[in-house]
């Protein structure tokens, strides 16, 4: 028995990694003078769509660009369907799909060259997803990068996130610049994608937004997790809206507390 | 007032940094004037004997000299000569990003927000300019100095003053062209557009020494009125009616700019071409370059690597019919064709072309590596790496990615502009080694990637300061080739610049030690890159 106790243990990590689409671990990185993200436990299954709230500097990007293997954690680690984002982290992004808080600039480009330039990073884009993804947002793909307006940067950014129907959709405040036609667009392009099997991790500070398309989120303040629920659960225990729930994490708390970035 | 100290403090790294070169130029000038000249009227006679001949072959790039004998004639051919050029460049990057730069980074929109109306503004820029460029210039005049002084003499203050306001006034005159030239064209392509017409008034000036049909054009040029001050070599005086000319070029330059940005809109050149009606497109490009790893890199900055090919091409062709011009009189003379057959081993078409061409090219490949670095930096700090990076691709292969591209770039322009320069000297008639010409063509590639590994290094480690890591690093490479051997340097330090390392292929073959070291730079330099990008946060 003593010998199958560490089996069965392992067994059960196993199962729970390849279980979660995404899982950390006291997950920190540590800014200086308080800033940063701090022992960050979070568990995100497959096929959810969780929201990840927090208002501008709790920590939201910090903890995306984690993920994605952008940034070397101070301590702790993060999995994505049970690799670790920092040493696997080529293995990862063939999973996910990423869309950063600020477009990039892509100068003199035009949207279809941008597209099959990352698309041919990732061994060639699915012409269909783009053409489907494109004409869904109305996103010329003719026209020069830097003669897109910002929302069509940002329908852009999500065309690069969902061409290559990844396993999991990390989006850093999604809608930003987007018109209330093309959000609603994106929520139900959203949901698609989760009935297709994707997992979803998305930032906000839009409490509407969140409410519309999570399964669960996550609230984060100055760095820290402090709570993390079901939206039914919430709904069913008859705690009032999500903004309430969010404020009443602010109203007597140091919103000076600095958490770089996002 | 405001708008003036916000300029002055968008300024103030260019400021800083052109300043403390131009006083080390100054400086290391005039005390290699000591070392090398001495101090008896005998061994400066013969050092400036010796000069003048080197003057002769630098005639594209220096003004002609005089009194080389003297400190001053010597510091101000050597060093204010070129600071013509560094001052040039100070206004050339300082006014393209003051016209159009920092209009498409939005800081122009905000101020004119406030209620500055665009020509004010504008005007408030130039100011600024023409505050800190005396500065600068008065750092190159406080090198010379200092110089004269470490070497025991001194010198009088008024004609250093005379040689800074004439500098200063180039500079600004510069600026106010740049700044004006800006406002005609679209942002993107402003610096480049500025920089090709002060390359052509220079050019003008310089080459009008050469090819007397230019000597009519000369006046257009504001290199011209800088090069009539000659107040530090014996004789000369200070031109104060060029000098005004200067200030009024300057003056004229800025008034047009500001008429012209009232016009235009913010964001756009003043004319506009109707774009095309192309209809709306949804599809991927089809191009299967963008999945070929390195032809992609490539693929995507054609336009820029054919504008280093045509440029670089058209600049080799330019110095064959240099050589010519300046060869052929030499050879109709007898004695000095026996001569020059004796010490060139008669190759010296290939030796006189391997020294004006290949010494001008490495400075623009050097140039060239920088602008690639340049682009390494910007693709970080405007995220686009982080995209990059979100795609299953490693950084030690995004590194290796960069490198390929950036030798096959730099082989396509050597090639091109080797190509042109041999098809030129073959339609003069003159007796070019092919073969040594491909060699040294070729050698420009190590030459380009060691400045690259450098780059690579410094934008894995701080991108946001590579580029100006790198300009003084080429610039302390250049100098410790020009100056190393007149100070008898120990060759391992000689050995550190790159342009030391290139040698003159031309005239005496391939350095093969030197291109070890330069491959040794390379691997070192890329496999430090790959290990700092691994351990580095992007993004954050």
């Amino acid at each position: 028995m003593k010998f199958e106790v560490p089996q069965l243990h392992g067994a059960y990590m196993l199962r729970e990694m390849a279980v979660s689409a995404i899982r950390t671990s006291k997950l920190s990185k540590d800014y200086g003078v308080g800033r940063g993200l701090f022992d960050l436990d979070l568990e995100v299954a497959s096929q959810e769509v969780f929201g990840y709230l927090g208002p501008n500097g709790a920590g939201k990007t910090t903890t995306i660009r984690l993920l994605m293997g952008m940034i070397k954690p101070s301590a702790g680690a993060a999995y994505v369907f049970g690799l670790d984002c920092r040493r696997d982290y080529v293995e990862v992004k063939r999973k996910v799909g990423y869309l950063p808080g600020d477009m990039p600039q892509f100068g003199s480009l035009r949207g279809k060259e941008v597209v099959a330039y990352l698309g041919g990073m990732r061994g060639g884009a699915d012409p269909k997803a783009v053409r489907s993804i494109a004409e869904r947002f109305d996103l010329d793909l003719n026209r020069r990068f830097r003669e897109y307006s910002s929302g069509n940067k940002r329908k852009l950014g999500i065309l690069l996130a969902f061409m290559h129907r990844p396993d999991l959709l990390i989006l850093d405040e999604p809608t930003n610049g987007l018109d209330p036609l093309n959000q609603q667009e994106f929520y139900d392009l959203l949901r698609e994608t989760r009935d297709g099997g994707a997992t979803v991790f998305l930032s906000s500070h839009v409490l509407s937004e969140v409410e519309h398309v999570c399964d669960r989120v996550g609230i984060v303040r100055a760095g820290k997790l402090v709570r993390v629920a079901r939206l039914d659960e919430l709904r069913a225990a008859g705690e009032t809206s999500l903004e309430q729930i969010f404020l009443s994490y602010y109203s007597d708390t140091d919103q000076h507390q600095k958490a770089l970035p996002g | 007032m405001t708008a003036v100290r916000l300029s002055l403090r968008l300024g103030r790294w260019g400021l800083l940094g052109f300043s403390i070169l131009a006083f080390a130029a100054s400086l290391i000038q005039a005390v290699g004037f000591y070392q090398i000249a001495g101090h008896t009227a005998a061994s400066r006679a013969a050092f400036a004997q010796s000069m003048s001949q080197v003057a002769s072959q630098l005639t594209f790039i220096l003004p002609p000299p005089t009194g080389l004998n003297t400190v001053g004639g010597y510091v101000e051919w050597r060093s204010f000569g070129g600071l013509a050029i560094l001052f040039a460049v100070w206004a050339l990057v300082s006014g393209s990003g003051a016209a159009r730069g920092d209009e498409e980074r939005g800081v122009v929109e905000a101020i004119l927000a406030t209620g500055l109306t665009p020509s004010r503004w504008l005007a408030s820029r130039v100011i600024g300019y023409a505050l800190t460029s005396p500065v600068g210039a008065l750092a190159a005049g406080l090198g010379l100095v200092a110089g004269v002084a470490g070497g025991g003499e001194s010198i009088s203050l008024a004609p250093v003053l005379e040689i800074c306001v004439a500098l200063a006034a180039l500079g600004l005159s510069c600026y106010s062209l740049t700044v004006l030239i800006a406002q005609l064209t679209g942002a993107r392509v402003a610096t480049a557009a500025a920089g090709v017409v002060l390359l052509a008034l220079f050019l003008v000036n310089r080459l009008s020494q050469t090819f007397t049909w230019l000597a009519s054009w000369r006046w257009i040029s504001p290199f011209h009125y800088y090069d009539l001050n000659q107040p530090l070599a014996p004789g000369g005086a200070f031109d104060g009616r060029a000098t005004l000319t200067l200030l009024g070029i300057a003056m004229v330059g800025a008034a047009l700019a500001g008429m012209v940005f009232e016009t235009r809109d913010i964001g756009a050149p003043l004319v506009r071409w109707p774009s095309r009606d192309r209809p709306a497109g949804y599809e991927p490009s089809r191009s299967p370059l963008w999945r070929i790893p390195v032809l992609r890199g490539l693929y995507e900055r054609r336009a820029g690597l054919a504008t280093w090919a045509a440029g670089l091409a058209a600049v080799g062709v330019l110095f064959v019919y240099l050589t010519r011009a300046v060869i052929q009189p030499l050879l109709s003379i007898p004695s000095l064709s026996h001569f020059f057959g004796g010490v060139v081993g008669g190759q010296l078409y290939t030796t006189f072309l391997g020294y004006i061409w290949l010494t001008f090219a490495q400075l623009l490949f050097a140039a060239f590596a920088i602008s690639q670095v340049a682009r390494w930096s910007a693709e970080d700090s405007d995220g686009r790496l982080e995209m990059v990076l979100s795609t299953p691709r490693s950084r030690a292969a995004i590194v290796v990615e960069r490198a390929i591209a950036l030798a096959l770039g730099a082989a396509l322009v050597a090639s091109v502009s080797g190509v042109a320069v041999a098809v030129a000297a073959h339609y003069q008639a003159m007796d070019v080694s092919s073969e040594r010409l491909a060699e040294g063509t070729l050698l420009l590639v190590p030459f380009v990637l060691v400045f690259a590994a450098a780059g690579a290094v410094l934008a894995a480690w701080n991108p946001r300061a590579a580029v100006g890591l790198l300009g003084g690093l080429a610039f302390a490479s250049y100098l410790v080739n020009e100056l190393g051997p007149l100070f008898k340097w120990p060759t391992w330090i000689q050995d550190l610049s790159a342009f030391k390392l290139y040698g003159t292929p031309l005239s005496t073959g391939i350095d093969r030690w030197g291109l070890v070291i330069m491959i040794a730079i390379i691997l070192v330099g890329f496999g430090a890159s790959i290990l700092l990008m691994e351990r580095r946060d992007v993004g954050a």
